[in-house]
């Protein structure tokens, strides 16, 4: 019988028949190379060097994006406003995904006062819109990049314990379930070979979607004026900064949102080719 | 008396309308007046949807692709929706497995069975009473009560009743009834086949009656259609079908139900492998990768159906022959 | 060796709407190895919920059920007197027995991996030999529950029932969810597998044809008792029991043909309430042999002839 690193290579085989699975996985790809350009420091200028003489110039060969109103390259602040938005998407993600689906899947099995108990917390978390709830605690707790991913984290881990318990609430039901507990096994292995496995696809690509919708957020938060601060690029502030030029420098309003859009639209493809992969029905074989 | 059939099916044919597979292949049966007619078969067979199209109530996705229905000198097939909706009801009325579908949970009984006259031929002073009446027929105990009451407050039988009776108020000339009794308890289920054998004599009605159940149509029906695969492989009389078979699928069946009388508890012979799909039979019968009898003229030829004697049978080898 | 059940009751209680329910009112049950009881009744008699209580999934109120002696083991304590189960279950439904995500060979294995009852390295080839007895072809053991049919997969779940090693086999409606044609393969590999490993069975069925088939000795059940039981020749051939009665008149036969008087002489009224108990006798209120003091007295089996017992005080012997 098959081990795991069959079954891997078995779901790569069907990501890669689905078209928006890959066009997505090669458009987030590119951002994520993007994004390692500014970590390993190989931008063209220094993302907050002020060129004073070229301020405001359309692209050009020496300033492929063009520069801003303090003549800084829009192209290296560009690569460096993806790197922050997706350490601080993922990081985010990465917070809410662990405790929620935790929390989620134990909710879910346990049931009675836990489930309630579970349930009734995160519903109030339900009830603030995201952003508002993001802004509250960004503003109690500071301007740093942690401190923003935290925030977004609290956030969105209503979310992942709502995807998680759901499935495990039908799941749980089945008479599958009900045999293996005749069969005498464990509720640790029937929670790790016979629940989680029938419930990790909606989760998964959830993950996806919520990496999405971070991105979004923390642009929200930057364009707010709170999460990062200026000089620093952030893709959203970037946004907010280009609002009065835009009229005459569209180039300082136009990549950064591109950017924001292909990441975004990139990753919500991944979600919906890691759907289809991840459901062994849906496979016609 | 008019010799004609009231409803005459002549080579049907269903499929689906994308990436076509065919579902149900020329079928042909005919409902005389005041007879009862069932078709039986398995999943895939086609039975229901063969039902369905009387009343053009095939699901999205799939089409009418050959034939004609005839009923009362028009082809049905050739109706627009409002021609149909004169028909439903009021001529042709149909009875489903599961009667929640049929009614409406938010209405009152009463509103509910008055809006099914008003809707054909309109309400008249008389129509509560005529309500009441047809009610109390199917056997619902406290009709005043019933008329103000909501259907989940009744119980399956109960509801069932309220489908039957719902179908009955028109005074259709056939009833379709596709599976009615088979989530039903056993005794509810007789309760219900008596009360349908009932109302039908009493109205003359005809009735096709679709069931995966051989013993639920032994009593119930004169004559039998049995389908399997999208076709027609044995028709004629219940009583030649069940003591002569002549398919060899309608003989297999047959010989692998258990009886539940007797004093002998004889091992049941099975038919081997799981019903065919329809659109996976090529030119060949259904039947012959299953049968024992099946010889190389079976796997190359569709057989079509023939007469012999009382009854017909699509089979080039069958039973009681050769 | 026998599955004593003595005594059970069983009450549901849904705290929301108050409304109490109850399974089970009284059974008891004494079976000899190797022999297949056939409990049969429609809904509300609690067949299911006596199912669930002999599989351990749930816990009785009153009364106790044993095998040999020692109390069958509650699923929920997880306590397992012994790696072997004594009692392993077979569902109604084809498509939730299997998880959907399990390869088939894995979800035959599991049992055996869990509880060590075979060597490692025997593993695969006492999967093959439990696929082989179910009938089924080896390659099946990579394929997914989706790409099996509905009888394959019963099989399955009976080879996975199998490969428990148990003595008893609780099988509640294993082929009503099957096609026609296909049930009969599936009641004839049980007959042969009852017979190479000296099974027990509990095979529970509304349909009576079945139940006559298969068993040995069969119990008619309404609102939680036991009404009738006896061999099934006793049972089936010369019913008692009034409702015993009404039920193999309900019964659907195929072999009686063309005889509309059949359908006449129902049964009254509703399928009983297990919320709402009559008093007395459970059946007296549909009962054409009901006589005042039904309504009064509950009953009890009595032996009317050897080893048929009756719970109504108006048969004839």
């Amino acid at each position: 019988m098959r081990n795991k690193e069959e079954k891997v290579k078995g779901a790569l085989h069907y990501y890669l028949q689905s078209t928006s699975g890959v066009v997505g996985a090669v458009l987030v790809l590119l951002m994520v190379i993007v994004a390692f350009c500014s970590i390993f420091g190989i931008t063209p200028y220094d993302p907050v060097e002020q060129h004073v003489e070229n301020i405001l110039q359309g692209p050009s060969t020496h300033f492929w994006f063009g520069t801003d109103e303090f003549g800084r390259d829009v192209f290296s602040r560009t690569l460096e406003g993806m790197r922050r938005s997706l350490t601080v998407s993922i990081s985010a993600v990465t917070f809410a995904a662990t405790l929620g689906v935790s929390f989620g899947i134990l909710a879910g099995y346990v049931g009675k006062w836990f489930d309630q108990l579970v349930t009734r917390i995160s519903d109030v978390f339900f009830a603030f819109p995201a952003i508002l709830l993001a802004l509250a605690i960004v503003a109690s707790l500071g301007n740093d990049w942690h401190d923003t991913a935290l925030a977004i984290g609290v956030v969105y881990t209503p979310i992942f314990i709502r995807v998680a318990r759901g499935p495990v609430l039908t799941v749980k039901e089945m008479d599958y379930i009900k045999i293996s507990r005749v069969l005498g096994f464990s509720s640790i292995r029937i929670l790790r070979k016979h629940i989680f496995p029938n419930v990790f696809a909606p989760i998964v690509v959830q993950v996806a979607l919520s990496l999405s919708w971070a991105i979004l957020t923390e642009s929200g938060l930057s364009f707010l004026g709170l999460g990062t601060q200026p000089p620093t690029p952030s893709l959203g502030l970037m946004v907010s900064e280009a609002q009065p030029l835009a009229a005459f420098a569209w180039w300082t309003l136009v990549f950064p949102s591109l950017f924001i859009t292909i990441v975004v639209v990139g990753l919500n493809l991944v979600g919906d080719g890691l759907r289809d992969a991840l459901d062994p029905a849906r496979r016609s074989s | 008396m008019n010799n004609e059939p009231l409803l005459s099916v002549f080579d049907l044919g269903i499929a689906t309308v994308q990436d076509p597979r065919t579902l149900v292949n020329s079928v042909s049966f005919h409902i005389n007046s005041g007879e009862a007619v069932g078709v039986v078969g398995e999943s895939g067979s086609g039975k229901t949807l063969s039902a369905l199209t009387i009343l053009g109530l095939l699901p999205r996705g799939v089409e009418v692709i050959s034939g004609e229905i005839i009923f009362g000198g028009k082809n049905l097939l050739n109706l627009n929706s409002e021609e149909l909706r004169q028909i439903r009801g009021n001529e042709i009325a149909m009875i489903y497995q599961d009667p929640m579908t049929a009614l409406n949970p938010v209405m009152k009984l009463g509103k509910q069975l008055l809006e099914v006259i008003a809707s054909h031929d309109g309400i008249n002073t008389n129509s509560e009473n005529q309500v009441r009446d047809l009610l109390s027929e199917v056997g619902i105990p406290d009709v005043n009560r019933a008329m103000e009451s909501y259907a989940h407050e009744f119980s399956g039988g109960m509801r069932q009743r309220i489908m039957i009776a719902m179908a009955l108020l028109l005074s259709p000339k056939l009833l379709i009834a596709d599976e009615p009794t088979t989530a039903l308890d056993v005794t509810i289920q007789q309760q219900i086949l008596a009360l349908v054998s009932d109302a039908r004599k009493k109205r003359n009605m005809s009735m096709l009656w679709i069931t995966h159940d051989l013993g639920v149509v032994a009593n119930l029906v004169n004559r039998l259609n049995v389908m399997y695969a999208g076709r027609i492989v044995e028709s004629g009389s219940v009583e030649e079908i069940f003591r002569k078979p002549k398919h060899p699928y309608t003989a297999g069946l047959l010989s692998s139900l258990p009886t539940s009388t007797g004093t002998n508890r004889e091992r049941l012979t099975s038919i081997s492998g799981v019903p065919e799909k329809p659109w996976l039979v090529g030119n060949s019968c259904g039947f012959a990768a299953r049968c024992s009898r099946a010889q190389s003229r079976c796997h190359n030829e569709i057989p079509q159906l023939v007469s012999k004697e009382e009854n017909s049978v699509a089979c080039f080898f069958p039973l009681g022959s050769k | 060796m026998s599955l004593e059940i003595a005594n059970i009751e069983k009450i549901y209680k849904i705290v929301s709407t108050q409304t109490v329910i109850n399974a089970l009112n009284g059974v008891n049950i004494t079976l000899p190895t190797g022999k297949t009881l056939g409990i049969v009744g429609e809904s509300g008699c609690g067949k299911s919920t006596l199912a669930r209580l002999v599989t351990g999934l749930e816990v009785p109120n009153k009364g106790i059920i044993t095998w040999n002696g020692l109390p069958v083991n509650n699923v929920n304590k997880g306590s397992f007197s012994t790696k072997k189960s004594v009692v392993q279950l077979v569902f109604q439904d084809p498509y939730s027995s299997l998880n959907p995500r399990q390869r088939i060979g894995d979800a035959i294995s599991e049992i055996i991996t869990v509880h060590k009852l075979v060597a490692k390295n025997l593993i695969e080839s006492r999967t093959s030999e439990l696929l082989a007895l179910v009938g089924l072809a080896d390659d099946l053991k990579n394929r997914y529950p989706h790409q099996l049919s509905g009888g394959q997969r019963q099989r399955v779940s009976i080879a996975r029932a199998i490969a428990a090693e148990p003595n008893l086999l609780v099988l509640d409606e294993p082929v009503s969810a099957l096609d026609v044609s296909v049930r009969a393969e599936v009641m004839n590999l049980l007959i042969d597998l009852r017979e190479k490993l000296n099974l027990t069975y509990i095979f529970i069925s509304h349909d009576l044809a079945m139940i006559r088939y298969i068993s040995d000795v069969v119990a008619v059940m309404y609102l939680g008792k036991i009404v009738e039981f006896g061999s099934w020749e006793q049972v089936i051939n010369n019913p008692k029991h009034p409702y015993t009665q009404a039920l193999i008149h309900a019964m659907p036969d195929h072999t009686v043909i063309g005889n509309p008087e059949s359908l006449a002489k129902t049964l009254e009224g509703e399928v009983p309430d297990p919320v709402n108990l009559p008093t007395g006798c459970a059946f007296h209120l549909r009962c054409i042999k009901a006589t005042p003091a039904c309504a009064f007295s509950t009953q009890t089996l009595i032996e009317i002839s050897p080893q048929h017992l009756v719970a109504c005080t108006e048969v004839s012997v």
